[in-house]
Formats: C-alpha cells, sequence, structure tokens
C-alpha cells in the first residue's frame, strides 16, 4: 500500500512538471504608433524598400523612403537591418504536442476514423515551450493541425504565436477539414507482411469509408434542410456543413502521386474546394494540379525520397518544379518543436531549383494565401497586420539572427526556455574560471 | 536394422571406380550375391512378402555419371544395391533376374534432393511453412501477417536436457531421430527424379544434424540411410525484447561464433578431465549442444549456411573461413550478384530454382511499384547456375522453395541450360555434387557396383534445354515405382470405333459408327475431338477417357450420350451409355498418330537487357569503383580546408594517386592531369557523420540483453542501401555505424567510407580505431516499452551498476586468462567473445561513444570512465553536455551532438541547440551528427546551426561536421581536413556549404569521383532505358501466360476465394501496424527503399 501511494505521488509530480507554463510574458497590446527606421524592408508582394516603415492600432500604416514618426511613436532605428513579414507555419502540431514520448503532453490525433468535429483551436496550450522557440527565428503564425490515423483528423485553427490564452492566439478558429488520403502504394515485394490482394481490400474498404462518410453527411444536411422541423443533431455531420456548402476547404494529406490523383479525382466527383497537404510526388501530377487549380502545401522538402529509384533530389526539387508549372504552393515543415527551422526547408528548395524570391514567399505570402488570410498576412503592405521581424541578413539562411519580432503590432519577447537555459549555464562556466 | 556407413566402402580411387564399372561387372554379380537384403526387425503381419529382388534392366542408355554415357547397357540390381553396370555385351544377366527392357529410354543415377523439409514433425518446419500450413495456404505460398515478420519468438524443441542456454542453438538436434514417414512427400520428390533427400530441421540458427532419407515411401526404419550428414546453420532472429537473442543479425553472428569457441573449450575441458582421470578435478559442464559441435570444428562434418540475400553468402564465407568449417552455403538465387566472391571462396553452394515469375507491370501504377533491381533479377535469374558453373563454383540444385515444383522444377532447370549450364552440371548438380559434399559418394550420386540401386529411367535426355522427355520410372533401394507422367497417354491421332450391344433406338449408329474420332490438339494434356464430324468434348485423366459425341447422331435430340473407357497402348476400350441409360460396350482403335501439329517454327532470339556486373543491381549500381586520375588538380575554388590553412580564395588543390599532394594558389598539374575549373565553387573535406545507422542489415539493435557488447555492425554492413548514395549526394564521405540505443552497452560500430557500388568489406574504413556504442537514460532503462519491461536495469541507478558489474567481470576474466597462462589453472577458462570486448575497453583499445542526455548520468559516466580507464570517444547526442562540458573536456572526450533536436522525449526537454558552442567553449571537441538517413545528407547545414546559435566563427563551425568528428573517431590523421597527405576526400558546392543555398555537385573519396550531378542524370537516364525495356519484355511474357493459363502468378487464379474486407481498426493499431510493416520489411530485406524508420530517438520500436 504504501510504495503504491509513494508511486502515484511520483507520477503526479512527473505531470506537474509536464505541464509547466512558458516564462514569457505575452506583449501587451500595441498602444502607441511604432517607427522602424532605416531599414531594408523586403514587402514580399512588392519590391523591396530602404527606408522607414510605420504600425500602429497593430495594423501596417506606412512604408516609404522617409516616414514621419507621430506623435507619441516610439522609434527605433534599424538601420543597416531587414525587415520581412512575420513567417508563417502552414502545417502544424503548434500547441497540440509538448513531449513526443509522453503521452499525456500530446493531443494530436484523436482516435478513430473519422473525426470531422474535433477542433485543434481549444486544445492548444498557449504556454506550449515550443510558441517562444519557434518564434525566435520568425514564425509568427502557425496553422494548428489535428493529426489521425485514421480519414478525417478534424479541423485546424491559425494562431498567432503570443497570447495569454488560446482565444488570444485565435487568428481563425477553423481554416480547414483536414482528411488523410489512405496510403496506396501495395507492396508486391515477396517479403511484404500482407498478400497485395489484401492490402488492397483494405485500402478500397478505406476509400469506401470516405465516399460514404462525406454521402452521410450530405444526407444529413438534406434531411435537416428538407425536414421543416428539428431533427436529431451528428456532431460529425453538423461539423461538416460548413465544407459541404463550399464554406470551409478540404486540405487532403497525401504524399504519393496515386493518392494525390485520387484525390484530385475524389474532389471533383464531390465537389469540394481541396489543397494537397505533403505532396512529396505533387510534380509528377504538376500539369493536373495546374488545371484543377488545386493548391500543394509542400510539408516534404527534407523528407527522403518515397522509393529507391526516385531520385536523390526529388522531395528537394519538388516545390522547383510546382512553381515552374505554375502550381499554387507553400513550403511547411509539418513538426512542432522544431518548426523553427522552416526558413531553412524554403533555402533548400531554393538550393535545388525554386528561385530564391520564391522560397521567400513560399514560407510567407503564399501560405497567407492558401490559408485564407492573404489580404491580412504574408507581406509588407498597408493595411496588413503588422506582424513582422527586423533580421540582421537574409531569414532563409541559418546563421541569420531575427532581432526584433511584432505580432499586430506588440514587441514580443524574443527569448526562450533555451535562451535561458543558455545564459544560466554561462554563467556555471563564468564563476568556474574566477 | 543395417545403416550404410563410411566403413562398408566400395571407396576405391576415382579411376579404378571407372575401370569397375566395366571391367568387375562379372565379379561383383557373386559377391553382391552373398550380401543380405534389408532384414525388418518388425514381426510380420499376414504373408511374408519375398518377391525375388533381382532386376535386369536393359537396352537403356545409361549416364553412370555426368559425362560418362554407356549407349546400350545392362543393370543389375540385386537386393537394393546395383550388382554391376556396364555395356550390353560386357554385362553377364544373372540367371534369377527379372527382365526389364527399356529400349530407347534413358537412365541416370537417382537424383538427391539436397534439402527438404518432407519428413519433418511440424516443430521442426521452419515457421513461414508453419503459418502458411495453418492458414491453408499452399506450401510456400504467401502467408498472412505474420508468416514473414521477423522474428520467430516460439522456441523450438530441444532433445537434450543438459544442453545449450540458447533455445537456438540446437546443434545436437538429430533429424534422424525424430523424422516420421511421408509417403506423400516421397511420391511428389520421386516424380521429379529424386530417390533420396536430405531432411533439414527449419528451426533454429544451430538446426541440428541432418539425416539422408531414401523416397521409398516405407517407414523410418527403411527409410533411414545415413544419420547426422551436415550440420545446419540459419540467422534466425528471436524476438526484440529479453529471452530472445538473437534479436539481429549481428547478434545471429555472435552467437554462432561464441558457440563455435564455447564447443572447442568444451571439448578441451573434457579431453583434460579424462586424461586426468578425475583425479582430484571437478567435471566439466555437461552440454550435449556443444559436444555436438566438436564434430563441426574438428571439420569432420560439414555444415551448411543458410542465406536469406546475398550479402549472407559473405557473412557465411567469413564464418566459415575463422573456424576453418567444411562450408556449404545454401544460396538464394542472386548468387550471380556475388560471382567474383563465391570464385574465389570455392565453397560449394546449393542453388535454388526459384526463378521468379514476370513481375506484374501490367499497368503504370503497378510497374511504379517494381524496382529495376526486381525486373533484372527476373531476367539474370535463370542464369544464376550457369554463370556460377562458367566461375568453377560448384553447386548443388535443390527443388526447395519453389511454390510448385511439379511444373516448376523441371521448367526452370531447363531454363537455366538454355541460360548457359552445361546439361552434364545440371545432372551433376542433382547427383555428385551433393553426394560429394555431403560425404554421400559412397551410397549415391552414380551408377556403380555396390551403390544403392537409385536410378531414374526417362523417355530421354532430361537436361536438354528444349526437352520433353518425361520420367517414367523411378526406381529407389531397387523397387520400381511408377511416376503419373508415364501414366500420361497422347490420344491424339485417328481412331476407328466400333461398338456391340447399341440399341435400335439408336438410329442409323445402331449399325454403323459415323465415321472416325479424330482427335487433336496443341498438347497431349488438351486434346480436342470431333466425332460425325461434330465436335465432341473429351476428356483424359491419366488413362481414363470420356467422350461426348453430339446425342443427333444417335437418334436423340436431347440428352447426352457419355462414352467412357481406358486407353491400353493403341487400343480404348469401355462403356457407354444412352441419355435413357440404356448402355453398350464400344472400342477405337488408332489408325494413325497426329501429324505435329503445323507450328511455323518462330524463332524469336530472346533478347536481354540486365545489367549483370554493377552493383548493387538496380538503379545507380556501378560497374567496379570509380576511375582514379593519377593527377587531379581543382583549380580556383574557395577552399575551406578545414585544417591549418583556413579558408583559401581562389586556391587550387593538387591530387595524386589517391591522396592530397599540394595546397595553394597557382599550382601546376604534370601533364595528363585531370582539371576542374571550380572558379566560382567552393570546395570543403568530405563531410563526416559521427553518427549513422545506414547501411546495417536486419536490425540496428541487439536490444535482447543489457550487454552485447559482442556484436559487430561490422559483420551485417548493407552495402545495398540507398542512403550511402543519397548521403554521398549531401557531400558524406565517411560515417560512424553505430549500434542502436536499447541497451546500456551494445555493439561494436564501424567506421565506413561511403565507397558505394562496393561490397560491405570495401566499405570498410582500413585502421579506424575500434569502438562501441554504450547508451543511458530512457532507452536503456526501457521506460517507453510496451508492454512494460522488467529487464535489469530500470533505472539510471542500475545502468552504473551493470557497467560496473560487466567490467569487474572483465578484469575478472582477464586475471583467470593470466592464471591459465601461467599454469595455474586446470581448464582452460572459456573464451568469452563479450567480456574481451570489454577488456579491450579496459585497455583503451575499443573507445566508448555512449548514447547519453541528461548531466545526472553524463557525469556519471565520466567519474565510471575515470575509474575504470575507459577511453570514451564521444558522448552521442549528448544534450546536456553543456551542463558538465569542463567535465566532458577533462576527460579528453568529444562530443558527437544533434544540433537543434529536443522535446521528443522527457530527458530531452533541457536540450538547447547553443549546447555545441558552449561544449566547445569548454575545450570539447563538438560534432554535429545526423543519427538519421535524412539529415546526413545535408550535415553541413547542420554545421552553419553552430554559427546561429553560440556565434561559433564559419571555419570553426564547418569542423563540427569535418576535421571534429575525425578526431572523434581517431582517423584526423588521413581525414576530416584538406591537408597535403591526407585522403582526397573532398566536396565541390555551388556556395559556402555553410549557406542553406549551397549544393552539392561534386563529392570525392580517394580521389575517386562517387557522386556528381551530371553523371547522376546520366546514370538514371540509362536505368529508365534499361527499365523500360524490360518492363516490355515483362509486358510481352505476362501477356503470354495469360492467354495460355488464364492466370500468372499473383493473378486471380491463385488469389482464392474473396476474403471479406477487414473491419475498422483502431487507430493506435493502425499506425502501429503500419510502423511494423515498415519495420519488417527494414529488417529483412536489403535493397529497401531506403526510409528510415528507426533511429536512436524511436522509442516505438525499441
Amino acid at each position: 500500500m504504501c510504495s503504491s501511494k509513494f508511486l502515484s505521488v511520483l507520477v503526479f509530480a512527473g505531470a506537474a512538471v509536464v505541464i509547466r507554463a512558458s516564462d514569457n510574458i505575452p506583449a501587451p497590446k500595441q498602444s502607441v504608433p511604432v517607427l522602424l527606421r532605416g531599414a531594408t524592408i523586403h514587402t514580399v508582394s512588392g519590391a523591396d524598400v530602404r527606408g522607414d516603415l510605420l504600425f500602429a492600432d497593430g495594423k501596417i500604416q506606412t512604408i516609404g523612403a522617409k516616414v514621419a514618426a507621430p506623435a507619441g511613436a516610439t522609434v527605433l532605428d534599424v538601420t543597416g537591418k531587414h525587415i520581412y513579414p512575420g513567417l508563417i507555419a502552414a502545417s502544424s502540431g503548434m500547441g497540440l504536442t509538448e513531449i513526443g514520448a509522453v503521452r499525456s503532453t500530446v493531443d494530436l490525433a484523436e482516435t478513430g476514423l473519422i473525426n470531422p468535429n474535433v477542433r485543434a483551436q481549444p486544445a492548444i496550450n498557449p504556454d506550449s515551450e515550443m510558441i517562444p522557440v519557434a518564434r525566435t527565428n520568425g514564425i509568427l503564425t502557425v496553422l494548428s493541425v489535428p493529426q489521425t490515423a485514421g480519414l478525417i483528423a478534424g479541423m485546424s485553427t491559425l494562431i498567432r504565436m503570443d497570447g495569454w490564452t488560446w482565444e488570444d492566439l485565435t487568428i481563425r478558429p477553423t481554416v480547414a477539414l483536414h482528411v488523410s488520403w489512405p496510403r496506396m502504394a501495395i507492396s508486391r515485394a515477396p517479403n511484404s507482411p500482407s498478400p497485395a490482394e489484401d492490402q488492397q481490400r483494405a485500402l478500397d474498404a478505406r476509400i469506401t469509408k470516405l465516399r460514404d462518410t462525406f454521402a452521410a453527411a450530405r444526407a444529413y444536411l438534406k434531411a435537416k434542410e428538407g425536414a421543416g422541423k428539428a431533427i436529431d443533431v451528428d456532431a460529425r455531420w453538423e461539423a461538416m456543413i460548413p465544407v459541404l456548402r463550399g464554406a470551409l476547404p478540404v486540405f487532403v494529406q497525401a504524399d504519393e502521386v496515386k493518392q494525390i490523383e485520387a484525390a484530385v479525382a475524389w474532389a471533383k466527383q464531390e465537389n469540394l474546394k481541396i489543397t494537397i497537404v505533403g505532396g512529396i510526388d505533387a510534380w509528377r501530377v504538376a500539369d493536373l494540379l495546374k488545371a484543377r487549380d488545386v493548391a500543394v502545401i509542400v510539408t516534404s522538402v527534407t523528407d527522403l525520397p518515397l522509393r529507391r529509384e526516385d531520385a536523390f533530389d526529388a522531395a528537394y526539387a519538388n516545390s522547383a518544379k510546382l512553381q515552374a508549372a505554375g502550381v499554387r504552393f507553400c513550403i511547411a515543415n509539418d513538426g512542432a518543436s522544431n518548426e523553427r527551422n522552416l526558413p531553412y526547408w524554403a533555402g533548400k528548395a531554393a538550393a535545388y531549383g525554386l528561385p530564391p524570391a520564391e522560397a521567400l514567399k513560399a514560407v510567407t505570402l503564399y501560405p497567407a494565401q492558401l490559408l485564407g488570410v492573404g489580404g491580412e498576412l504574408g507581406s509588407i503592405e498597408a493595411g496588413k497586420r503588422a506582424t513582422l521581424i527586423v533580421t540582421d541578413g537574409d531569414p532563409l539562411e541559418i546563421p541569420t539572427k531575427v532581432e526584433i519580432a511584432f505580432i499586430d503590432g506588440a514587441r514580443i519577447d524574443l527569448g526562450n526556455r533555451q535562451t535561458r537555459l543558455y545564459e544560466k549555464y554561462k554563467k556555471r562556466y563564468e564563476q568556474l574560471k574566477k | 536394422m543395417r545403416f550404410y556407413s563410411v566403413q562398408t566402402c566400395f571407396c576405391l580411387p576415382r579411376a579404378s571406380r571407372r575401370l569397375a564399372l566395366f571391367f568387375l561387372g562379372h565379379a561383383l554379380c557373386f559377391t553382391a550375391a552373398g550380401l543380405r537384403a534389408q532384414i525388418p526387425t518388425a514381426p510380420i503381419e499376414g504373408l511374408r512378402d519375398a518377391t525375388p529382388r533381382v532386376h535386369a534392366i536393359t537396352g537403356a542408355r545409361i549416364i553412370t555419371a555426368p559425362g560418362q554415357v554407356i549407349e546400350r547397357g545392362t543393370l543389375v540390381l540385386r537386393d537394393g544395391v546395383i550388382a554391376a553396370v556396364g555395356p550390353e555385351a560386357e554385362v553377364k544377366i544373372p540367371a534369377d533376374a527379372r527382365l526389364w527392357p527399356v529400349e530407347g529410354k534413358t537412365i541416370y543415377a537417382g537424383f538427391v534432393e539436397s534439402e527438404t523439409d518432407a519428413h519433418l514433425p511440424a516443430a521442426l518446419k521452419s515457421a513461414a511453412t508453419r503459418v502458411d500450413a495453418v492458414a491453408g495456404a499452399p506450401r510456400g505460398g504467401r502467408g498472412g501477417r505474420g508468416a514473414v515478420a521477423a522474428p520467430v519468438t516460439e522456441t523450438p524443441v530441444a532433445d537434450e536436457a543438459a544442453r545449450s542456454w540458447n533455445p537456438r542453438v540446437t546443434p545436437e538436434r538429430q533429424v534422424a531421430r525424430m523424422f516420421v514417414a511421408d509417403d506423400k512427400a516421397d511420391a511428389r520428390l520421386r516424380e521429379l527424379g529424386f530417390t533420396t533427400a536430405v531432411v533439414t530441421s527449419g528451426r533454429g540458427v544451430f538446426r541440428g544434424q541432418s539425416a539422408l532419407v531414401s523416397l521409398n515411401g516405407k517407414n523410418p526404419n527403411a527409410a533411414l540411410v545415413r544419420r547426422n550428414l551436415a550440420q545446419h546453420v540459419a540467422f534466425e532472429l528471436g524476438g526484440a525484447r529479453e529471452q530472445g537473442y538473437p534479436g539481429s543479425l549481428m547478434g545471429a553472428i555472435a552467437l554462432i561464433r561464441q558457440s563455435l569457441l564455447d564447443a572447442q573449450w568444451h571439448a578441451a575441458s573434457w579431453k583434460k578431465f579424462s586424461e586426468l582421470k578425475s583425479a582430484g578435478a571437478e567435471r566439466p559442464e555437461a552440454n550435449a549442444s556443444l559436444a555436438a559441435l566438436e564434430s563441426v570444428t574438428t571439420g569432420r562434418l560439414p555444415v551448411v549456411i543458410s542465406a536469406q540475400d546475398e550479402l549472407d553468402l559473405l557473412r557465411a564465407q567469413k564464418i566459415g573461413d575463422e573456424f576453418k568449417l567444411r562450408l556449404v552455403i545454401r544460396g538464394t538465387g542472386t548468387e550471380y550478384r556475388m560471382a567474383d566472391a563465391l570464385a574465389a571462396a570455392k565453397t560449394p553452394l546449393i542453388l535454388p530454382l526459384n526463378f521468379p515469375a514476370a513481375p506484374e507491370v501490367d499497368t503504370p501504377d503497378k510497374a511504379g511499384d517494381v524496382a529495376l533491381a526486381t525486373l533484372q533479377h527476373w531476367e539474370l535469374a535463370p542464369a544464376n547456375a550457369g554463370k556460377l558453373a562458367a566461375r568453377g563454383v560448384a553447386f548443388a540444385l535443390t527443388s526447395a522453395g519453389l511454390r510448385t515444383p511439379e511444373t516448376q522444377f523441371w521448367t526452370n532447370l531447363r531454363l537455366a541450360v538454355k541460360r548457359g549450364l552445361a546439361p552434364e552440371t545440371a545432372l551433376a548438380a542433382l547427383t555428385t555434387a551433393p553426394a560429394k559434399f555431403l560425404g554421400l559418394e559412397d551410397l549415391v550420386g552414380t551408377l556403380a557396383t555396390g551403390r544403392i540401386a537409385n536410378f531414374v529411367v526417362a523417355t530421354g535426355d532430361l537436361f536438354a534445354a528444349n526437352s520433353t522427355a518425361e520420367i517414367s520410372a523411378v526406381w529407389v533401394d531397387g523397387d520400381r515405382f511408377e511416376t503419373d507422367a508415364s501414366q500420361k497417354v497422347d490420344v491424339r491421332g485417328t481412331w476407328k470405333i466400333v461398338w456391340t450391344g447399341l440399341p435400335a433406338t439408336a438410329g442409323t449408329a445402331a449399325a454403323n459408327p459415323p465415321g472416325e474420332l479424330k482427335i487433336d490438339g496443341r498438347t497431349a494434356t488438351r486434346p480436342r475431338a470431333r466425332f460425325g464430324d461434330k465436335d465432341a468434348p473429351l476428356t483424359v485423366t491419366r488413362r481414363d477417357v470420356t467422350l461426348l459425341p453430339a446425342v443427333e447422331l444417335f437418334g436423340g435430340k436431347d440428352g447426352t450420350v457419355r462414352l467412357a473407357g481406358h486407353v491400353t497402348d493403341e487400343e480404348i476400350s469401355g462403356t457407354g451409355l444412352l441419355p435413357d441409360g440404356a448402355a453398350f460396350r464400344w472400342s477405337a482403335t488408332r489408325q494413325a498418330v497426329a501429324a505435329a501439329p503445323a507450328r511455323a517454327e518462330r524463332k524469336v532470339e530472346e533478347k536481354f537487357f540486365a545489367t549483370a556486373d554493377a552493383y548493387p543491381a538496380g538503379v545507380l549500381g556501378r560497374k567496379g569503383p570509380p576511375v582514379q586520375p593519377e593527377w587531379l588538380l581543382v583549380k580556383n575554388a574557395t577552399l575551406w580546408t578545414s585544417g591549418p590553412l583556413g579558408r583559401i580564395e581562389g586556391g587550387d588543390l593538387l591530387i595524386h594517386a589517391g591522396k592530397i599532394e599540394k595546397i595553394g594558389k597557382g599550382l601546376v598539374a604534370p601533364p595528363g592531369a585531370t582539371m576542374i575549373d571550380a572558379a566560382g565553387k567552393h570546395v570543403s573535406a568530405g563531410l563526416i557523420d559521427c553518427h549513422s545507422h545506414t547501411a546495417i542489415s536486419r536490425g540496428i539493435n541487439e536490444a535482447t540483453s543489457a550487454v552485447t557488447v559482442e556484436v559487430r555492425v561490422g559483420d551485417v554492413l548493407d552495402a545495398t542501401d540507398i542512403g550511402l548514395y543519397r548521403e554521398l549526394a549531401g557531400g558524406l564521405t565517411v560515417a560512424n555505424i553505430l549500434h542502436g540505443s536499447a541497451n546500456p552497452m551494445g555493439g561494436q560500430n564501424q567506421v565506413i567510407k561511403l565507397r558505394w557500388g562496393g561490397l560491405p568489406e570495401t566499405l570498410k574504413y582500413a585502421g579506424a580505431k575500434p569502438g562501441v556504442k554504450f547508451a543511458l537514460g530512457e532507452n536503456v532503462k526501457q521506460s517507453s516499452a510496451s508492454p512494460p519491461s522488467t529487464r535489469y536495469p530500470q533505472t539510471r541507478m542500475g545502468v552504473e551498476q551493470v557497467m560496473l558489474d560487466t567490467f569487474q567481470q572483465a578484469r575478472d576474466y582477464e586475471r583467470t586468462q593470466q592464471e591459465w597462462r601461467e599454469g595455474k589453472l586446470t581448464y582452460a577458462p572459456r573464451r568469452n567473445l563479450r567480456l574481451e570486448s570489454a577488456v579491450e575497453m579496459l585497455h583503451g583499445e575499443r573507445v566508448v561513444h555512449i548514447h547519453s542526455y541528461r548531466q545526472d548520468e553524463v557525469l556519471m559516466f565520466i567519474r565510471l570512465a575515470e575509474k575504470l580507464g575507459l577511453t570514451v570517444a564521444t558522448f552521442q547526442h549528448i544534450l546536456e553536455g553543456y551542463k558538465v562540458a569542463d567535465q566532458i573536456a577533462k576527460i579528453g572526450a568529444g562530443a558527437s551532438a544533434f544540433t537543434d533536436w529536443w522535446n521528443y522525449k522527457y530527458e530531452v526537454i533541457d536540450a538547447i541547440p547553443q549546447g555545441g558552442a558552449l561544449m566547445r567553449a569548454a575545450g570539447v571537441v563538438v560534432s554535429f551528427n545526423s543519427d538519421d538517413a535524412g539529415l546526413a545528407r545535408r550535415m553541413n547545414t547542420e554545421a552553419s546551426k553552430a554559427m546561429k546559435y553560440g556565434g561559433v566563427p564559419a571555419e570553426e563551425a564547418l569542423k563540427f561536421v569535418t576535421l571534429n568528428p575525425a578526431k572523434q573517431l581517431r582517423i584526423d590523421d588521413r581525414v576530416g581536413s584538406l591537408e597535403a597527405g591526407k585522403d582526397a576526400d573532398f566536396v565541390i558546392w555551388s556556395a559556402s556549404p555553410l549557406s542553406t543555398y549551397a549544393r552539392c555537385e561534386q563529392t570525392w573519396i580517394d580521389g575517386r569521383r562517387y557522386f556528381e550531378l551530371g553523371e547522376d542524370s546520366a546514370m538514371r537516364a540509362s536505368a529508365q532505358v534499361e527499365r523500360e525495356a524490360l518492363v516490355q519484355k515483362a509486358l510481352a511474357e505476362r501477356g503470354r501466360n495469360l492467354a495460355t493459363a488464364g492466370a500468372g502468378p499473383g493473378g486471380a487464379a491463385e488469389a482464392g476465394a474473396p476474403r471479406p474486407p477487414p473491419p475498422d481498426k483502431p487507430f493506435v493499431q493502425l499506425w502501429l501496424e503500419e510502423l511494423e510493416a515498415r519495420h519488417a520489411l527494414q529488417y529483412q530485406s536489403i535493397y529497401h527503399d531506403g526510409q528510415n524508420s528507426v533511429n536512436c530517438s524511436t522509442h516505438v520500436l525499441q
């Protein structure tokens, strides 16, 4: 008895440590105008401007060679520095997971195959240590996405990377319904764990399930609209109504060419607006994606090639090929703890053929557009949110440092748990030297 | 019961044996008559069979041995043994012989099946076969899930009480003690011409000793010919968890080595004990397993090691060489890929005839799922035996592993002949070769006086490529067995029908049959008949015929008329039935044999497309190492030397015979030198990854025990891993291939150069300091194991103790060895490879690479290392190393760190990306590692993170992936920087290697260009051409098969009844299944897709 009690206390103590809050204090709302002076302003949407940038009430006001400071404005001299829009991570587990191997800290995937009604928003932990770590490298806006081992993962939420509560963080409570397309590759290897026919049957069953789900949701909507009276609520089909009415897009996780082709065909049949997420094979069907105007959130720049026979740079060069074919795309990272490496994935795509200016857009303006916030975020333009970074160079190059960052005009703390540990242990060695 | 034994010897030298064939026939007739037949020991039930067993087979063409032909000979058998064989004129037929005139037939010595699982009790069949049996699938077919899943967790049966501690070490098992009668299997094998078979256990690492069994369909007493032919060994794996040793291929090899050493020790100890006449000495441990292995270590008994893939051939050979075994290797069908090595080794092989069917390439989708290596193997597999024979490799052929031996065996064997195997060699592979390998030449394999009366009677030459000859009878132990083939009749031709007793109601037919019965058809098995100028459906089963003539011919309109009959020679006779049931007698006599169908002999020359001389097979294989220019000058580059010269703008790099000759500006190369103008390019030393699991076959962890320092990554390198090439394409030239982190004291590492295209031995970095992998923390205390583990240790406290205890054992071991050398001990101490490895560590001869995270455990190990005198080469991952960097520096250990990984498990929540910079500042030699097949392709930009986080200067940051890991691996005398005298390992970059925009354009190792962007495209393009040609060829073959057979292998015909769709499963299960499936594939196969699912941070599967 005694020892088991002791153990349970230990478990509780462990849990208490795990859900600790980050030490960063969220910034207060922008109260006075801010003028950044003397930088190179990379507007992304237009030409670079050498000069000043003024924002107030969280919105960008003026960009110009010389902008006068309004009364009471804070003026920051950033001569020689570079201003970029905040980077946008278009596919992330941010806020939904903390320590991968500790199950109690992971809220990424609900159980079951069909979860259209679950939402990322209320599960996002605003005190996640991952938030300050990511924004230190300029990641200021993130799409937080539920995952699934089934078919429908749930609804994603677009968040800004500073705030006290998940309501503070929310930019768009629901951005898309996330579907995970079943794996379609059939292994015909003699040592495959299950025969090709079994694999095919399992796959067919899953695709049938997906079709049935949408059919059931449509039947529900029809009944609801035609019944003339209240019908029993089905939480799943209720959640899908905005999707069926075209008000909410469907993001389909698909990497292999067969998955992508199947998803595109399915979308046409179901009359859905889809975006492909993953898309490692997308370059193989760039013409189809272009013809159907299906965009791709490329989360796979540094993935290994899918097949032994694929070129070593198949994934590196994917974005460049999509861009050349005129397919709408952006680059994302598909992680959480190292969301901070997002700009370097764009740099890698540039090393393998993507023009550098496009690489920058691929983590700023393009994700804003694909997530439906192109009018608010993703570039430095008057009227847009003043969510931006001040750097000492090209943010796609690793040694570049983000020196200052603003989210909706508020200057945020760029420290994090790691910088604090760094400072703390530097002290140890200073003490040792004395 | 009498066994044939080596002493029952007609063992004359080869030349005299040949003489005996011709001249001793008469004399031996008398001798043979004096011998006695097999006398049964069981009481006779009913009547005794006393039929004389003296036979004379006359008039046949007799092939007494490969290449030795008697055109018209006589074979005399007496009581199951050959009494005489020779030319007709020279062999006297005994008066008491029963005569068997077989004019026109060809006689061969009975074939020896070199491996069969027939006659085995279920518990000894291999796991795959047993699962298939349960699922009701055909033998050798694809079973359900788990049929091939790597770990075989069940313990095989043991039949000795005092035996090996390991349930998979069962060398004492004797098939002779446990085989069972199986007359059906005997009949199936006889149908192919086999008369004896080597029954081989399918379970265990040491599987036990095989037995030669006569395929006479009788009980074991009559069937057992010779016991304990050979010891059989396979790289069988247990589970991933405790009790499962070995859980990895490297563990299996270590277990084999240790067992053979133990056997030597066991024999010596017992010898000593008997010499001492027990005076004062305690008896050694009784161990039947080790006792059984003595015959192996002394070379008395052959050892057959089974390979699962072509790399296993080399592994088996190494074991054979190390222990001087009488080695035979059971191959896989891909031996042609190792022809050079096998030709050099001269080890006999047992080869399967399992040629793959044409791959499914019918749709672009399906074609996309088929690898080029698979297509190549489909084309090359039939040439395997021929290619090996041409290189002087001796081999036996087996039918084992064929899905449908009854159709495949002879078809495939003749295909092999067509593809270059000499018919004589093919015959030898079924007769003299296995007899020789297994020491059975006195019994079987040739037709000579005194051999067992086992032989095959065929209608012609069985071994010609286009042969249609059939086996009409097989004689086993002097008894004749007719084959099914001998019962097949060809009824094609023109027949005259007569009948009696047909009632008048049958109209005009009652008096006279309406014309002739004409039977034709392309093959004898699918005859088509016409009777009375109308089609008449006809079936022929063995000798039974059923004909359905048109009812109108019999004056009827409805119903069916049936003519059933039996074929004897040129007559068919039987009973007919009218629709009303009225019966009549009918018979037919053949008037003429059907003319050979006028099939235009389309002589289409088969074209071949598959590359056979590149390695690995498939895309990007190389035909030997890339050329090494005598002189090479790289001009005008920005040189990042990582050496004393720092960074040189507009620098030149002069290379001579694979070594750096000179570095500077304006260098001049001798005439004829290869020149590279690298203006605008950057050149760095080849990158080095101090933590990789690339190129390991079948398991990176021997996770079954807390201490497994005897296992060696160097034993299991997978030179086919496509990861090697992908990493080359990212500028990597050297990697430290480590055992995983599942146990506190893991396995021995192997430093390699990424010499893609070579065999495993050529990958090895010659002279690299031996090392070992240790690990601390969550992995080794199995905190994420599911279901929970109870293996010691479960805490960081226990981890320390397990290490300490092992080293204490090692010290004691060393002391005991010393005492033995000083003559103080009665018995030699048992050699212990595990402890010997630990002793090497205590002497600093083997350095430690230790997976570690938290500062507490790091400090613990530092103190332990100080106390024990261990040399710590690196702390691996070392994410809290920044907290105790001064202590790491103090013992001179390196830090091989992750750059920015964190929070994937609890022990890494304090990881910081500035850790590398902090440790460097404290005087630690720091490198960044990958532990990941994806990250290993871009180590250059990992180095940039040292600049970002902690402000390490650019050139110093680059050293994190060049010079520093070289120092950690003790190889900086040759690699890691661009300095005169070092290996010419370098990379040409499109921009600064520290830029994300940089692309690796060329990677050189030893002055050889292993990667270049343009060459990469060219190799892919040529692979694509080859691929398309093979796909076209496969399509044509599949088209033919589908047209003739209805469905090819894998088609609907084999799919069986449709099964219901699998029910929905909980997502966690689906997720795990997906991981498992991927894991299982990787666990087993070379030529995998390079998707790296297992590394040190993977917790799910560890």
